[in-house]
């Protein structure tokens, strides 16, 4: 349920939610020190910045009560146009346009189709994403692209740093508080809101919900471009599998976020990615294996939407058969 | 109450005339014989007796994963662990005769972890009732990693693949023993889809899941078995690819899983249009395996195939819509 | 003396420090028809869902023909005899009457895996056709049925087991026309004279004198007295006091001056939308409420929607204060000037998980915003509680999700939000749907404020409403208008212009 700006009922959960990076983050240093370095903490602030902007789209997507399985495909296909621009020898930024402009459109596809033309979300974004993955390969036949990516200046969004950390972050950090702004504090994000819990409604009440849905993912689209173009930076080459992995930290930074804070919103999701991000680098510190990262984050998230979705579903459904004589034997009442 | 084909849209309803009820039942059959007039014609050793006997083996392979999912599209519900658990099925039953089991010990254990994994899937939406998606990305990517790490990251060699890598590649004479077996299964299920009380539930169960709990029908359990038995049918898949190629492999899953969901949707839009059933799966799932067969010869690349599937979805849930009996639908929520 | 069907003897119930039915007794004759009445909260609901099996009582005896019987859920109460159709009866859209009447039980061997056998269906069904006569066609779809068929077919269904002797409907009215209630009544009335007992759950009081054979009021988790509609009759009671315990006065505020009107504000010519209404003109001045009744169908509710942009318009015109305005979505209407407070609240008119802050400002964010895009949060907080004060909220709480509220508070908070719409026509269709007449009055007086600064038109298929609150009236009837031919309609003439077409014989 998106919240009407900060409610003073989440402050209960926040407080929660810090207690628990405190006690993972305790937990991890007991085991490895190394975890509190400024090494490490600037690697997980890194790795926080790709998994997040992804999964700032992703929510946005979410709160119209929609899914996109495509921005994976999405942001591969966006991943070999930057490439190929850069290979071609053009300007940093020209490059990075062109990628977000490669994705607007595969978001406007999916926008147009599934908000106008009322095709099932989950299966269309299943099929656009699959085909803008196909599309990658048109580039180079599917050969990783890694010419002038070492003059082209993208390696230093890698390497940027500010007061020590990843330069990456705090741009994540400052996109993160636009949208907070944006979406509990404008008219834009109201009705964002309002298509997302009842598109009726919203319709009715003068809200373009068609446009919004479309939106959003668009959205959805460029901020995994935003992701990639990150991890480009850091591999310093173009293949078609970067942004293969995008897809299950985002759904489960916004879905454990929202267990967790008790509803889709931004800062949930920020919430649920920092410690989706501490968890995997934790556990790789620890040397464990790549291979299991997927199957950790999984079970985190399996275990976050159990214990706090069920649980605070039930309690409400119970809570539900007390609150509706409350309310009108009270208001009667009085 | 999640119609994974059918949407809010707010598109108003047709009324079909019947000649749109005849194209709108059969298109998929006609496409079908119509790719395999194309390609014999350009290629006729598509045509050959091993060739078809290859199409139907695969086919086959593919159709015994996906006939669970089938049912479980059907309800109304999605899975997207199916490749994985058919990969964990078959890593299982790799590692267990690496480490010197019998084919009969390694091949129940192989179908014993799908079934798990179904009623894992199965406990969390039918019982708890959390949405489908997130539970089955994170039970897929539980399974992969699991997959993964029993390779230690790699695939495992099967030495000697027994009675079952016999069976698979007996053939009597164009057809595979495999593909009898196979269809055996589909014929039983089509029976219990049509001819009694299973199949109809699970058709209620998509439209109206309140009805069919008011009418005293057992709906969760119904679900429950609907998991399980999707979560065997694919580690079966997983366990006879395992005998097939010799080898566990991790990735398995990666290339079954748009063709699975293709298939199964695809052939929703068949006979009863917008309801997945299993003789629209059969069809659906010959059809991609003679586009698979038939580009190959023709010299089409991967990509290029699976940017032809990801159109061929999103052209036939765009039939659907157009031509489908179409249900207002309630608000949705995967 | 025989024995009574059902019979209740001291049940209560609490919610936590709530009493939701506070001891009880309540006595069900055999094969007669019994109404229960009472407010939203009263406590007729909690009563009908103890005997229905979904809530335990916590204290008191229910009797079945005598027997006492302890029911836990609603399985338990299905084999007591007792069967319950919801107000929104949940049925399979896409499957045939018969499938739905026999859901769960073709064949008599439970289970998965019994046979399905289409013809044998039909034979039941055609059976139950025999011994309660009605006219249907079972071999439809759900979702090609009018309203009260799915009615029909949910009786059905309830009643689809041999041994049921008490059939619960609740509101099995509200979304029927006058002509499509007849057809239940007859239904009703061949079910009791089989010998099944029928209590049902109503707000609209006509039907109870009409269709009841007695009839009890609830109030504040009591049950105050059982009467029949004779007695009613012969002591010159109110019905509605009885529910409030209170007296009350009229209901609908007094008609405008038709001296006092003031300009044109909404002069509609011609309207056509497909085939579903034609040929619709009309004229409203600032000052006036202008009524509109038809039945459901009749195109009220497309009418509705073609003024606020929802549907295209085919031909015809709408002049705004003298400006041409052609609607193309609700989001030009209200530009124009044109609020619409929608039929169904919780679908079309608010955003129930948000704030009543959220909900008000919503159709005008353009006042609730800055330039820039960003919310004036302590304007709208401070607007929406004026709002809120001026149509009498309660509780007055602005923050609070709308879902708290009762369904007459949330009428109000649409209105609120017709308010900062600050529209120049109102467009009110069936405001008072599920609302208790304690709101119910409240919303007229608001109606009769707006009309004294705006134009306000109130379209519904309640005739009683549609005539009470507005100055004049006109009907639809099956799309073709019928306007008085001199002077204004009489609430009877209103009524047959509505239900036939023709007003002459009224």
């Amino acid at each position: 349920m998106p919240k009407h700006g900060i409610v003073p009922a989440g402050t209960v959960r926040f407080l929660a939610f810090a207690a628990l990076v405190f006690i993972i983050g305790a937990a991890f240093t007991a085991v490895e020190p190394r975890f509190l370095s400024t090494q490490n903490i600037s690697a997980v602030t890194r790795h926080m910045a790709a998994n997040g902007l992804a999964a700032l789209g992703l929510t946005l997507v979410v709160i119209v009560r929609k899914f996109d399985l495509s921005f994976a495909g999405t942001a591969c296909f966006s991943a070999m146009t930057i490439g190929f621009m850069i290979a071609g020898g053009h300007d940093l930024w020209l490059c990075i346009m062109a990628g977000v402009l490669a994705a607007a459109i595969v978001g406007a596809f999916n926008g147009i189709a599934i908000s106008y033309f009322g095709l099932p979300d989950i299966v269309t974004t299943i099929a656009t994403g699959s085909i803008a993955g196909g599309l990658a390969f048109l580039y180079s036949q599917g050969r990783t692209i890694f010419r002038n990516f070492v003059t082209s200046g993208i390696l230093d969004l890698n390497d940027a740093r500010l007061f020590g950390y990843s330069a990456s972050f705090f741009f994540l950090i400052a996109l993160y508080a636009v949208a907070w702004v944006f979406m509990h504090r404008t008219r834009y994000g109201a009705s964002f809101h309002a298509t997302g819990e009842n598109p009726v409604s919203a319709y009715f009440s003068g809200v373009p919900t068609r446009t919004y849905t479309m939106m959003a993912f668009i959205i959805c689209a460029i901020t995994s471009v935003f992701a990639v173009v990150l991890i480009l930076a850091e591999s310093g080459t173009a293949d078609t599998n970067k942004g293969a992995t995008l897809l299950m930290p985002a759904y489960a930074g916004v879905f454990l976020g929202a267990a967790l804070l008790g509803g889709t919103s931004v800062l949930a999701t920020l919430a649920g990615t920092l410690l989706i991000t501490m968890l995997l680098d934790g556990f790789s510190l620890l040397g464990v294996p790549y291979y299991y990262s997927d199957g950790v984050v999984s079970a985190i998230l399996l275990t976050g939407v159990v214990l706090f979705d069920a649980r605070v579903r039930q309690l409400f459904s119970d809570l539900a058969s007390f609150i509706q004589p409350v309310t009108s034997a009270s208001e009667k009442r009085s | 109450m999640t119609d994974v084909i059918s949407t809010h849209a707010v598109a108003e309803r047709r009324h079909s005339k019947a000649i749109n009820r005849i194209i709108g039942r059969y298109w998929l059959v006609a496409t079908l014989l119509v790719m395999i007039a194309v390609f014999a014609f350009l290629k006729p050793q598509l045509l050959d007796n091993s060739n078809i006997a290859t199409i139907l083996r695969s086919s086959a392979l593919m159709a015994i994963m996906i006939l669970g999912l089938t049912w479980v599209i059907a309800a109304g519900k999605i899975d997207v662990s199916f490749m994985q658990i058919a990969a964990l099925g078959n890593m299982t039953t790799a590692w267990l005769l690496a480490s010197g089991s019998g084919w009969a010990l390694a091949a129940t254990c192989g179908v014993a972890v799908g079934a798990v994994a179904g009623l894992l899937n199965g406990t969390l939406i039918a019982i708890l009732g959390i949405p489908p998606l997130i539970v089955t990305i994170a039970t897929g990517g539980i399974c992969a990693s699991i997959a993964a790490a029993l390779g230690k990251g790699t695939s495992i060699r099967i030495a000697d693949a027994g009675l079952l890598g016999d069976l698979l590649f007996t053939n009597w004479g164009p057809v595979p023993v495999i593909a009898v077996i196979a269809a055996l299964f589909y014929l039983i299920s089509w029976y219990a889809q049509e001819k009694l009380t299973f199949g109809h539930y699970i058709f209620a169960l998509a439209q109206n899941e309140k009805a069919v709990n008011e009418a005293g029908i057992a709906a969760r359990s119904l679900l429950l078995f609907l998991f399980v038995f999707s979560g065997i049918c694919s580690a079966i898949a997983g366990v006879l690819l395992a005998a097939s190629l010799s080898s566990g492999q991790p990735m398995i899953g990666s290339s079954y899983f748009i063709d699975g969901l293709t298939a199964v949707l695809l052939g929703g839009l068949m006979l009863r249009i917008g309801k997945p059933n299993v003789l629209g799966t059969t069809t659906a799932v010959l059809l991609l395996s003679v586009l698979v067969s038939g580009s190959a010869m023709v010299g089409w690349a991967d990509y290029q195939r699976q940017i032809v599937k990801g159109v061929l979805l999103l052209v036939g849930v765009a039939v659907a819509m157009q031509f489908g009996h179409r249900s207002s639908s309630p608000i949705q929520g995967a | 003396m025989t024995v009574p069907a059902l019979c209740a003897k001291a049940v209560s119930k609490r919610f936590g420090r709530i009493n939701a039915l506070d001891d009880v007794d309540f006595v069900l004759e055999k094969g007669e028809v019994h109404a229960l009445l009472g407010v939203n909260g009263a406590g007729k609901s909690t009563f009908i869902k103890i005997l229905s099996g979904v809530y335990i009582k916590d204290k008191g005896v229910i009797e079945v023909d005598g027997r006492e019987i302890d029911c836990h859920n609603p399985k338990d109460a299905i084999r007591c005899g007792i069967a319950t159709v919801q107000q929104h009866p949940e049925l399979v859209a896409d499957f045939t009457g018969y499938e739905n009447i026999f859901l769960g039980r073709e064949s008599a061997r439970a289970g998965f895996l019994s046979g399905i056998d289409r013809s044998v269906l039909k034979r039941r069904g055609d059976e139950l056709l025999s011994r309660f006569p009605v006219e249907i066609d079972l071999s439809r779809r759900i979702e090609d049925m009018s309203a009260v068929e799915r009615e029909i077919i949910a009786i059905l269904q309830a009643i689809g087991g041999d041994h049921i002797r008490i059939l619960i409907l609740d509101e099995p009215t509200s979304t029927l026309t006058e002509v499509e209630k007849e057809v239940l009544f007859r239904l009703m009335n061949t079910l009791r004279a089989s010998g099944i007992s029928i209590l049902y759950i109503t707000h609209r009081l006509e039907e109870v004198m009409e269709i009841a054979d007695r009839f009890s009021v609830f109030r504040g988790g009591r049950m105050i007295s059982t009467m029949t509609p004779q007695q009613v009759r012969d002591k010159n009671l109110s019905l509605a006091e009885l529910m409030l315990g209170e007296t009350l006065g009229a209901v609908f505020p007094d008609k405008a001056d038709p001296a006092q009107l003031g300009e044109l504000v909404l002069d509609v010519r011609n309207l056509r939308h497909q085939r579903l209404f034609s040929n619709v003109s009309f004229q409203l001045r600032r000052g006036e409420i202008l009524g509109v009744f038809g039945l459901v169908g009749s195109g009220i509710d497309e009418l509705s929607k073609v003024l606020y942009g929802a549907l295209a318009t085919d031909a015809g015109s709408v002049e705004l204060n003298g400006r041409k305005v052609s609607p193309k979505s609700p989001a030009e209407a209200l530009k124009a000037g044109i609020f619409l407070v929608p039929g169904d609240r919780r679908v079309e008119g608010l955003a129930l998980q948000q704030s009543s802050i959220f909900n008000i400002t919503l159709a005008n964010l353009g006042r609730a915003s800055s330039f820039a895009g960003f919310l004036k949060r302590s304007a709208n907080r401070r607007e929406s509680e004026e709002f809120a004060a001026r149509v009498a909220l309660s509780p007055a709480n602005v923050t609070m999700p709308v879902s708290g509220f009762s369904g007459g508070n949330q009428q109000k908070i649409v209105v609120a939000k017709g308010l900062f719409a600050d529209a120049d026509v109102y467009i009110f269709v069936e405001p008072t749907v599920g609302v208790d007449i304690g709101a119910r009055a409240k919303l007229y007086g608001l109606m009769r404020e707006l009309a004294m600064t705006s134009g306000v038109i109130v379209m519904s298929t309640d005739c009683d409403e549609a005539h009470g609150i507005s100055d004049r009236a006109f009907a639809l009837y099956k799309g073709r208008q019928v306007v008085p031919a001199g002077g204004v309609f009489t609430r009877n003439e209103l009524l047959m212009a509505g239900i036939i077409g023709d007003a002459t014989h009224a």
